[in-house]
């Protein structure tokens, strides 16, 4: 049990903080807002030179086998520099593809993910809001050599700027043993797909993507056939858990602004942090933000070891949900006026902590998941230790 | 960042779960109950012969001050090997964790002599402290205190008044804090002292707090029954009884004080009312009402729960730096605002998922778990006004962890 960073992991977080603070400007944040791909294809290269793209990947595709928790340390300073890249949907979706993937898709997608070369995305939401599988209602049907899939996917990161994307989809109705869902490794260029941008608080890039008739060949379904479930849950789990980090990292940024602010403007005489209603706020800010990174990094830690990380990802979000919004509302409550004007910068980091908060299931979804561990299963729970499971 | 145990830690956790399941036996468990003054039965104070022998069990497994260096007669082994057995006991009520205002103050500013008489037999149980710090006049503003010592020769002379030295009735010696110099700033003439509780002229007086009646039952976690107020008069102490150096005492009590507020004495407070309100809730029906299916009371469990995990996360992380050799910047401090407030959120939480049945204390005809949710629910804004109030560590956090200004 040891809770501080090892000297690897502070030398990755130290150089991811030092190449963006280097490389990427609120400049270019506010310019990306504006582009149709959403980020700089330069800085996509560059990010791929450190391996970032690669970071947890086997290395047999060019990757550095390296824990989720160090994925965890970079996404936290992409957050924290609020960095226009598609990184978090491209590691989700290689993650995904190289774990549950034919060695054919591996060999074909992920080095030159690694490389940088490719961008790549997944696709679970639909109309339900809920991040449930019960949502999932598009639908591909097996025709020869190739599956036809049609369905409306929503809130796909990335989806003009991927190469690739992981749908999630309907192949049979469920039945006792089998959930009836499988995943598919769609080429984004495929005939029968529209990509309908959606306009979020962000401002980042994410789309509604209809498939019409799309024929996606055989050799891409991804894992079991009519049995995805469990593999979509992985890939959500580890969504869900690496867009904390980000969630923290870009929150704890804004904590960092707002003290600051705190320190130089002046009311009655004195900065405004030498008041104690303001101190108190900023407390709170600092022991929530280290109160999610603890979560996540167990929940993170947990996966590494193959553990069950279910309830660790539910709390992780939950709580980040609830206390990143309440620290990016008290940096803007700090700022007064100025916090909200546009073109101060602030406010590029409240928009996208707010937004993630509603992202990969809001607070309630994933407290009632706690609540079906802690409650539904008997047993008596203890805390820090593994929680009873049935059967 | 590891958030793991070791095999040989988890063996030792299976080890006291195991000897906790065959020695608490029924006569145990009765005699503890008529010596529970909260926080659960401790060494070293009123005890009969049954707990008495566990004490001595427990003693001779060597599961006392692991975390203390061998000379002194710990095991030198590591501070999370000292938590587990920590936490296994507390979840039996039986508290074995030792303050910091005691063993690690010693060590840290002891001299070789006192080192030797004290550490030893805090570890036993033999000896325990009584805190002297709050006063009628000082309390957030501890350094404001008035107590005096004065030099007399090869002794030191006492005068004063402390309030709320929870254990002055059952423990063998005083820690206090008292003025040495009042002509220089108020933090730079404290000295600290450690003497015995029967030196002529202390005198202790009971302050009942409004858990006495009816008595909370064991198994309540916050609070306890009685406090007391504890009188010097001309109490004459050998100058070896100062701890550190004279006017330093500042410096070794906040040391102290800091290990007292966090960590594992912190977060055990609170882990079997965390762990309580789950399997209560999920084994219990009043006619056809389950509490565990209302949609409501599912989420503020989870709630619950997930706070609980900060708290017990935030204790790993007082134990990681401790176990680096560190010092708390501001995260004792931090935990110190959440645990005491998430106790607050806890129990007040259970009182409206019991409704009426909340209110029941101890004794109380239809009474459930024997009224401790009730105790608690008197004791656990407490957490938050002892050791150090939850406002006055916001302040810290505020300007040790980010740097922010005075006032």
């Amino acid at each position: 049990m040891d809770t501080t960073l090892t000297e690897e992991e502070a030398m990755i977080r130290q150089s991811a903080r030092r190449f963006l603070e280097a490389e990427c400007n609120t400049r270019l944040v506010r310019e990306m807002e504006k582009d149709p791909k959403g980020y700089p294809p330069e800085l996509w290269r560059k990010a791929a030179e450190l391996g970032w793209q690669g970071l947890a990947l086997p290395e047999a595709y060019g990757g550095s086998d390296m824990p989720l928790v160090y994925l965890g340390l970079v996404l936290e300073e992409v957050g924290r520099a609020l960095a226009p890249l598609p990184l978090h949907s491209t590691v989700v979706a290689a993650l995904t593809l190289a774990a549950e993937g034919t060695e054919a898709q591996r060999a074909a997608v992920l080095p030159r993910t690694a490389a940088g070369e490719t961008v790549l995305t997944f696709a679970c939401y639909e109309q339900d809001p809920r991040l449930t599988l019960s949502g999932v209602q598009a639908r591909a049907v097996a025709d020869g050599d190739s599956f036809v899939l049609n369905g409306i996917k929503r809130f796909v990161d990335n989806f003009a700027a991927a190469d690739f994307c992981l749908v999630a989809c309907r192949t049979a109705d469920a039945t006792p043993g089998s959930d009836g869902l499988s995943l598919l490794l769609v080429d984004t260029r495929s005939e029968g797909i529209s990509d309908n941008p959606l306009v979020t608080l962000a401002k980042d890039r994410q789309s509604e993507v209809t498939f019409r008739n799309v024929r996606v060949p055989k050799t891409n379904l991804v894992g079991t056939l009519h049995q995805a479930a469990p593999a979509i849950e992985r890939m959500l789990d580890r969504a869900t858990a690496l867009l904390c980090a980000q969630m923290l990292g870009a929150a704890r940024k804004d904590m960092e602004m707002a003290v600051e602010w705190a320190k130089y403007r002046k009311a009655f005489g004195q900065p405004i942090g030498a008041f104690q209603s303001l101190q108190h706020m900023a407390a709170d800010m600092l022991i929530w933000i280290d109160g999610g990174n603890l979560l996540t990094y167990e929940a993170l830690w947990k996966m590494d070891q193959g553990l069950p990380a279910a309830v660790e990802v539910s709390q992780a979000k939950a709580f980040c949900n609830e206390k990143c919004e309440a620290v990016v509302r008290y940096g803007q409550i700090i700022h007064g006026g100025i916090g909200f004007m546009q073109e101060f910068d602030l406010q590029l980091w409240f928009r996208r902590v707010t937004s993630w908060t509603m992202r990969f299931g809001t607070a309630y979804e994933h407290r009632a998941r706690i609540a079906r561990a802690l409650l539904d299963v008997p047993g008596r729970v203890v805390l820090g230790q593994p929680l009873p499971t049935a059967g | 960042m590891d958030f793991g145990f070791t095999p040989e830690q988890e063996a030792l956790r299976r080890d006291v779960q195991a000897f906790i399941a065959e020695n608490l036996t029924p006569e145990v468990l009765a005699e503890m109950d008529g010596l529970s003054e909260g926080f659960g039965v401790r060494p070293g104070r009123a005890r009969g012969g049954h707990v008495e022998k566990l004490f001595a069990k427990i003693g001779a497994r060597g599961w006392l001050g692991i975390s203390y260096p061998k000379e002194y007669g710990g095991r030198d082994g590591d501070r999370i090997s000292q938590y587990i057995v920590e936490e296994e006991f507390a979840r039996a009520d039986i508290a074995v964790g030792l303050g910091g205002s005691g063993g690690p103050a010693i060590l840290a500013a002891g001299t070789e002599e006192q080192k030797r008489h004290f550490v030893p037999k805090l570890i036993s149980g033999e000896y325990s402290f009584a805190l002297g710090f709050t006063e009628p006049h000082a309390g957030a503003d501890l350094a404001s205190l008035q107590c005096r010592a004065v030099r007399d020769g090869d002794e030191y002379v006492i005068n004063g008044q402390k309030m709320y030295t929870s254990a002055a009735h059952v423990a063998t010696h005083m820690y206090l804090m008292a003025r040495t110099n009042p002509n220089v700033p108020k933090h730079r003439g404290i000295s600290i002292f450690l003497f015995p509780m029967d030196t002529p002229g202390v005198t202790v007086r009971p302050l009942w707090t409004i858990q006495n009646d009816p008595r909370a039952p064991i198994g309540t976690t916050y609070g306890t029954p009685r406090t007391n107020e504890t009188f010097f008069d001309d109490v004459r102490i050998p100058a070896s009884a100062l701890l550190g150096r004279e006017n330093e005492g500042w410096k070794v009590g906040a040391m102290g004080l800091n290990l007292d507020r966090v960590g594992a004495a912190r977060y055990l407070i609170s882990v079997r009312r965390d762990e309580d309100i789950v399997n209560f809730t999920k084994s219990t029906r009043f006619d056809g009402y389950s509490p565990a299916q209302d949609p409501a009371i599912r989420d503020k469990i989870a709630e619950l729960w997930i706070e609980a995990q900060v708290c017990r996360l935030m204790t790993m992380r007082s134990m990681s730096i401790v176990e680096h050799g560190g010092n708390f910047t501001y995260e004792g401090s931090a935990e110190k605002v959440w645990a005491p407030e998430h106790g607050v959120r806890t129990t007040e939480a259970i009182a409206q998922m019991l409704g009426p049945y909340g209110q029941l204390l101890n004794g109380s005809p239809a009474a459930v778990e024997r009224g401790v949710f009730a105790h608690n629910l008197m004791g656990s804004f407490q957490s938050g006004i002892n050791h150090g109030s939850v406002q006055v560590m916001h302040d810290q956090v505020a300007r040790r962890g980010l740097d922010m200004p005075r006032s």
